[in-house]
């Protein structure tokens, strides 16, 4: 072994990274993003108090557990004597949850949450009975207050899995679609075949449409992988229509198509392109609410949350999976997925006039 | 969209920047209809700048520019071929496929295709590789495959960047006769090349440098003018008197 070729093939590796500064500021920029936002959502400061109404129906210790409720960092109380809207609050995720009080002190304790949300439900559950020991302590009750938990949505305790698997299932759609045309899309280009496509009469719009027609349906198929599989071989329940499914998915799988297309351009290899992932993906998964609540954000990220179409494409999974919500009340998460993949199909044409005159 | 007289190419001061390179630099030119004009310069002299402007890829910074009598565009694409210098070809398809495709692209129906890429791929002789995939070819099976893409939809102007580069003589002196057949049915062809000896196989050359014309006329004329036997010898004879003035 000789040192010198050694040294020489090591220089060169260096040497080619200096004359590709896009290359290493994506090295230094990825990192920092991904552990800026894992350290924000981890971290206890800059977060949002999730909103929990109380209902509280003259019960003798309402004052004590509102104060004490409030007091926790992680929860927000709204007083509230009306406990119908409070429960339409929870089921349109207005609000996180709903505790009503009893008016007589050995009555029942309930806390209405949605159901369709692990992230959201557990800080409200444990806030809740965080709280109640503390007013059991304070009335010197020697036996713990009896809580009683009402779902509005999903049949009973979800499984990890059922509480999961709409967002797996939006992630890795996302993804592998993302990944299949980002890097098909570089081919196109550095075989030279983009510029015969450019000289020739085919407008940037048709070169676009024809390239997610191509795509859609093997990414289509991956989609339909992992949804078959999480239904039949996980015994996922869906308790929604499947059409409705079907309808996210085709919509998530348009949007992800056409911005592989659109953010192939700014690569200029394959090493960027593998590079832009963890950039594309990482944020929309910590932010878009799939494993921390939205709510809880600071507001800007929760509004840059509202951009990300796997937030709408999650929630509207989790509603029609667990919740069993039909086409009407994810209306406006498909909205927003259109609105994704026509931006996208915007984005590439003006993309696509860099190699045209 | 122009008549048969109307000039293949007009260029005029044409100017073409890459930051702070020129790579035109106020290149004059005028190409007549149905001839065959070469453009010859050495590596870096603004060749392949001035077909990527012509292609419609590349808009000039300044000048003028026309082809058969219109800016380079969508308007212009589907009459102009353009051969790419390396091959752009579709490597996990057969060469008929490849031919197809692009024949579709440029407006002709699946059937038409067909029968001209058949056509085509019998010009180049590649009937026996028709269904061979392109990444098995050899190079000078690609860069024919190349050559017939670009000529599928009968282009009234055919943009060559250096075809015969890496081609074996044989081969080099077919692709010149299909060339010539193009041209017989009333095609201009624009050939770039910086092997001097082709330009003799040209109507009339032009030679450029650094993005700027140098000379032009018949390869005959130019010789006769530079008291050159080759074109070579002329090339750098007007390279040198065009040296002598700027300094």
């Amino acid at each position: 072994m000789k040192p010198g070729r050694v040294g020489a093939i090591a220089g060169r590796i260096v040497r080619q990274f200096r004359h590709d500064p896009r290359t290493l500021g994506l090295i230094v920029v990825v990192p920092l993003v991904v552990m800026m936002l894992i350290g924000y959502l981890i971290g206890d400061s800059g977060k949002e108090p999730l909103p929990v109404a109380v209902v509280a129906g003259g019960s003798p210790f309402a004052p004590t557990f509102v104060r004490t409720l409030d007091d926790q960092s992680a929860i927000e109380v709204v007083v509230t004597t009306d406990d119908e809207t409070a429960r339409r609050q929870v089921g349109e995720g207005d609000i996180a949850g709903a505790v009503e009080l009893p008016s007589s002190p050995g009555g029942p304790i309930v806390v209405v949450v949605a159901g369709t949300d692990p992230g959201v439900q557990g800080p409200v559950m444990a806030a809740t009975a965080a709280a109640l020991r503390q007013v059991a302590t304070s009335l010197g009750l020697s036996s713990p207050l009896q809580v009683t938990v009402d779902r509005l949505s999903g049949a009973g305790r979800l499984s990890t899995i059922d509480a999961y698997a709409p967002v797996l299932e939006v992630v890795f759609a996302f993804f592998f679609t993302f990944l299949l045309t980002s890097v098909a899309f570089l081919r196109e280009r550095s075989s030279g075949t983009l510029d015969r496509l450019m000289a020739s009469p085919a407008t940037r719009l048709e070169v676009l449409l024809g390239y997610l027609l191509g795509f859609v349906g093997f990414a289509l198929l991956q989609a339909l992988i992992i949804l078959a599989y999480a239904v039949w071989v996980l015994n996922v329940n869906i308790a929604g229509p499947d059409w409705v499914v079907l309808l996210v998915i085709v919509l998530l799988v348009i949007g992800s198509v056409n911005l592989g297309i659109a953010l192939s351009f700014y690569a200029r290899n394959e090493l960027q392109v593998v590079q832009f992932i963890p950039l594309v993906l990482l944020p929309q998964v910590f932010l878009g609410g799939l494993f921390w609540p939205v709510q809880t954000l600071w507001a800007p990220l929760r509004w840059l949350s509202q951009v990300f179409p796997l937030t709408h494409a999650a929630v509207a999974l989790r509603e029609v999976f667990i919740a069993g919500v039909g086409f009407a009340e994810v209306r406006g998460r498909l909205l927003a997925l259109v609105a994704f993949a026509v931006a996208m199909v915007v984005l590439g044409v003006l993309a696509l006039r860099k190699q045209r005159a | 969209m122009s008549t048969l007289d109307t000039p293949a190419i007009v260029a005029h001061r044409l100017v073409r920047t890459f930051g702070a390179v020129r790579a035109l630099d106020g290149l004059d030119l005028e190409v007549p209809a149905r001839t065959i004009l070469g453009l010859l310069g050495p590596n870096g002299s603004g060749k392949t700048t001035f077909i990527r402007v012509l292609a419609g890829l590349l808009r000039p910074t300044a000048g003028d520019v026309l082809v058969l009598g219109r800016h380079p565009g969508l308007e212009t694409a589907p009459h102009v071929g353009y051969m790419t210098q390396a091959p752009a070809l579709y490597d996990d398809l057969p060469v008929r496929d490849n031919l197809v495709f692009f024949g579709r692209l440029f407006g002709l129906s699946t059937r038409e295709a067909k029968v001209r890429a058949d056509d085509l791929i019998a010009l180049v002789s590649l009937t026996e590789k028709a269904r061979t995939l392109v990444r098995d070819l050899s190079g000078g099976m690609r860069q024919r495959t190349n050559l017939a893409c670009a000529m599928i939809h009968r282009p009234r102007l055919l943009l060559l960047d250096e075809p015969t580069v890496g081609v074996d003589p044989e081969l080099r002196v077919g692709l010149w006769d299909h060339f010539r057949s193009l041209n017989a049915e009333g095609s201009t062809v624009l050939v770039t090349t910086h092997v001097m000896e082709e330009a003799d196989r040209c109507d009339a050359v032009v030679l450029i440098d650094a993005g700027r014309t140098i000379a032009e006329g018949t390869p005959a004329e130019l010789r006769e003018r530079a008291g050159a036997s080759t074109i070579e010898d002329a090339y750098l004879w007007f390279a040198n008197r065009r040296g002598e003035k700027a300094s």
